[in-house]
């Protein structure tokens, strides 16, 4: 390396290492954000759920007193629901209610209508104070345990009907099952309860990646601004080394960084995923096993990886390239708040759907923009469909190469100094 | 020999403003040599095209022989530039700075050190030095520039007003750097400034600029003499034909 291009590399290094915001912002930030909130997803899912479950208890006021009735509250007893019985119109009880409590008020008439041919009613009261999923599994689990014992007494009732026929058969006709296959093999899980545990890694992967996307060039950006603020590119271009060197020890800076950013994001990707699977696989048999079959393989995580930097790399070069054309920190923020737009949309519409969903137009700019390739790489994390991931890298190494030429020929022209690009009002000279 | 800066013709234009208007002056070795002008008057355009950072749109500019459009790395070596207002890196020190700016113009690690040291007696800025730059004051941002500038060593030091916004103090100081170190190395100044008296003590000749032209050139105490003024403020004024 030439010794110009080395001071220049080791100087931009330091000063980006050194700086505070790009530490915390796009290393430290990310590399613990991930981890924290796969811990705490998997913390509140196991903590929630033993909440909701252990020592669930409900209120009922029970003015039918039939044997229907408390048939119906047996069976609450059954499922490890304690029954709680009070007196008095439903009304007056809400206000004693604590979030989260469930009150069942079985009227008179209930057993008698129901054995005399008609519908009868239970009503849940249920209190609601915070809307936390505790309060909502509560309440959930409740209306199951009603609407089976609604089920067993439907089959009771038709076999009394219709003696000598299965009243499964008769009620239920046709029974549905699912096979989700992945990855060629078949689990018994409702496509339903699959979407729950792809969702978390399909969701935070995209979203993760634009933040650090977005940082990595509002540094570059803003690095070449605040050189030209402080005049010190104005010095740096009259002392004896190329203004090639000085751009290439600019991206190798900025590379560094984003290298280091790279790495510890993946490595908390991983542990994210780790522990997203990990809550869903302690969940149940199949579908943890189905989570189990999604767990990435390595070169998985590598073509993550790769993207990413890929991306990195691009959004660099792009940021370098318009840096070079604002006039200041402000018009070099402003530039790249318009450009952070095709930033987000791949990932936007790959948290919403399927790419090929879309129409074809709408899908060739979403692959020409390089910021798709690791929302795609991540999604394929689960798919382990790497194909388009792997064009991507090819594409990204042009693009690259494209800007970092566009931005040269800027360099080695005046423009580096008298480019105006400013959202500021304009000064007189 | 050569002149240590030559400008013929020069003219630079910016879309379809013309900043420079066929400025032409000579600079010879070993002087100090001020422009004196208006805001807008062409004076800072004139210095970055002498410090090849910007290309004349026509004309002819040279230092010591070099042509600064197709000598431009050779004009690098010979010559420090210090823009107005000039800043060092926020996040590295005073003493990292001027290692890394020394090491641009010297392979050897002593040759380096020699200079830094050179660096450090001018900035005068002692323990300071290893500090970061963005804790210093703008009295010691620009005496660590300046420093900068002249550590090297360079045949010309371009000053784009090299005292502009300090206090009586520092400038004074700054001055007093600028006089003493160009006397005692024989290297050739040029300055910019608004600043007339500053000007008047510090240079051998002066060019007053307006609208991109040179429009008197001499030494400061024969020009007030010629225009029959007092100052060399004065005399400016007369010549531009407001007084």
């Amino acid at each position: 390396m030439p010794s110009g291009l080395r001071l220049l590399v080791v100087k931009e290094i330091k000063d980006l290492l050194r700086d505070p915001k790009i530490l915390v912002g796009i290393i430290i930030f990310p590399a613990l954000l991930l981890p924290l909130m796969g811990a705490a997803i998997s913390v509140s899912t196991g903590s929630t759920i033993e909440k909701a479950y252990g020592n669930l208890s409900i209120y009922v006021v029970d003015d039918d007193g039939g044997p229907l009735s408390q048939a119906l509250l047996d069976y609450f007893g059954a499922n490890y629901v304690e029954v709680k019985e009070v007196s008095g119109p439903p009304e007056s009880i809400l206000g004693g209610l604590s979030g989260g409590d469930v009150l069942l008020h079985i009227p008179a008439g209930f057993s008698s209508n129901i054995t005399g041919g008609n519908w009868s009613e239970v009503v849940m009261y249920i209190n609601f104070k915070d809307f936390s999923m505790v309060e909502f599994i509560k309440s959930g689990r409740v209306d199951q345990i009603i609407s089976s014992f609604k089920s067993e007494l439907v089959r009771h009732l038709v076999s009394e009907e219709a003696p000598g026929r299965d009243p499964n058969a008769l009620l239920n006709p046709i029974r549905q099952d699912y096979q989700s296959v992945i990855k060629g093999e078949a689990f018994r899980v409702s496509p339903a309860a699959l979407q729950g545990t792809v969702q978390m890694q399909t969701l935070m992967g995209p979203i993760v990646i634009m933040l650090v996307l977005i940082l990595a060039m509002q540094i570059a950006a803003t690095s070449i601004a605040i050189e030209k603020e402080a005049k010190t590119l104005e010095t740096l271009l009259t002392v004896p080394v190329s203004r090639m060197s000085i751009l290439f020890g600019k991206l190798a800076g900025s590379v560094t960084v984003a290298l280091l950013a790279t790495v510890a994001n993946v490595l908390a990707f991983t542990y994210y995923i780790g522990a997203v699977l990990g809550s869903a696989g302690a969940a149940a048999g199949d579908i943890g096993q189905a989570g189990l079959k999604l767990a990435p393989a390595p070169e998985g995580y590598l073509i993550l990886g790769l993207s990413i930097f890929g991306a990195l790399i691009s959004a660099l070069a792009i940021a370098l390239t318009l840096g070079t054309l604002a006039q200041d920190v402000r018009g070099a923020q402003s530039i790249i708040g318009i450009v952070i737009v095709p930033v987000f949309l791949p990932a936007i519409f790959l948290m919403m759907g399927d790419l090929s969903a879309l129409p074809q137009a709408m899908q060739v700019a979403l692959y020409l923009i390089p910021f798709t390739y690791p929302a795609l790489a991540s999604q394929a994390l689960i798919t382990g469909n790497y194909g388009m991931s792997l064009i991507g890298l090819v594409y990204m190494a042009f693009f690259t190469l494209a800007m970092l030429y566009i931005a040269a020929k800027i360099f080695s022209s005046e423009r580096i100094m008298t480019a105006r690009i400013s959202f500021k009002a304009k000064k007189a000279e | 020999m050569p002149k240590a800066i030559l400008v013929k013709d020069l003219v630079k234009e910016f879309s379809r403003r013309r900043a420079v208007d066929g400025l032409s002056l000579e600079v010879e070795e070993g002087e100090v040599f001020g422009l004196i002008g208006p805001n807008g008057a062409g004076k800072t355009t004139t210095l970055r095209v002498i410090a090849t950072i910007i290309k004349p749109t026509s004309g002819q500019v040279t230092v010591c022989g070099k042509d600064v459009v197709r000598e431009a790395a050779e004009v690098r070596r010979l010559i420090s530039y210090l823009p107005e207002e000039a800043g060092a890196y926020q996040n590295l020190t005073g003493l990292e700075y001027l290692r890394f700016m020394a090491s641009f113009y010297y392979r050897s690690e002593e040759e380096v050190e020699a200079a830094v040291e050179e660096g450090m007696r001018i900035s005068a800025l002692g323990e300071r030095l290893k500090e970061k730059s963005s804790t210093y004051s703008k009295g010691m941002k620009r005496r660590l520039q300046l420093a900068r500038a002249l550590m090297v060593k360079p045949r010309l030091v371009i000053l784009d007003e090299p005292t502009s916004g300090l206090d009586v103090t520092h400038a004074f100081q700054l001055r007093r750097i600028i006089k003493e170190y160009a006397e005692r190395n024989r290297i050739t100044v040029l300055l910019s400034s608004h600043n007339m008296l500053e000007v008047e003590k510090m240079c051998d000749r002066v060019a007053f600029i307006n609208a991109g032209r040179v429009i008197e050139v001499g030494q400061p105490g024969g020009l007030v003499s010629k225009y029959g003024a007092d100052t060399l403020e004065e005399a400016f004024m007369k010549v531009v034909g407001f007084a």
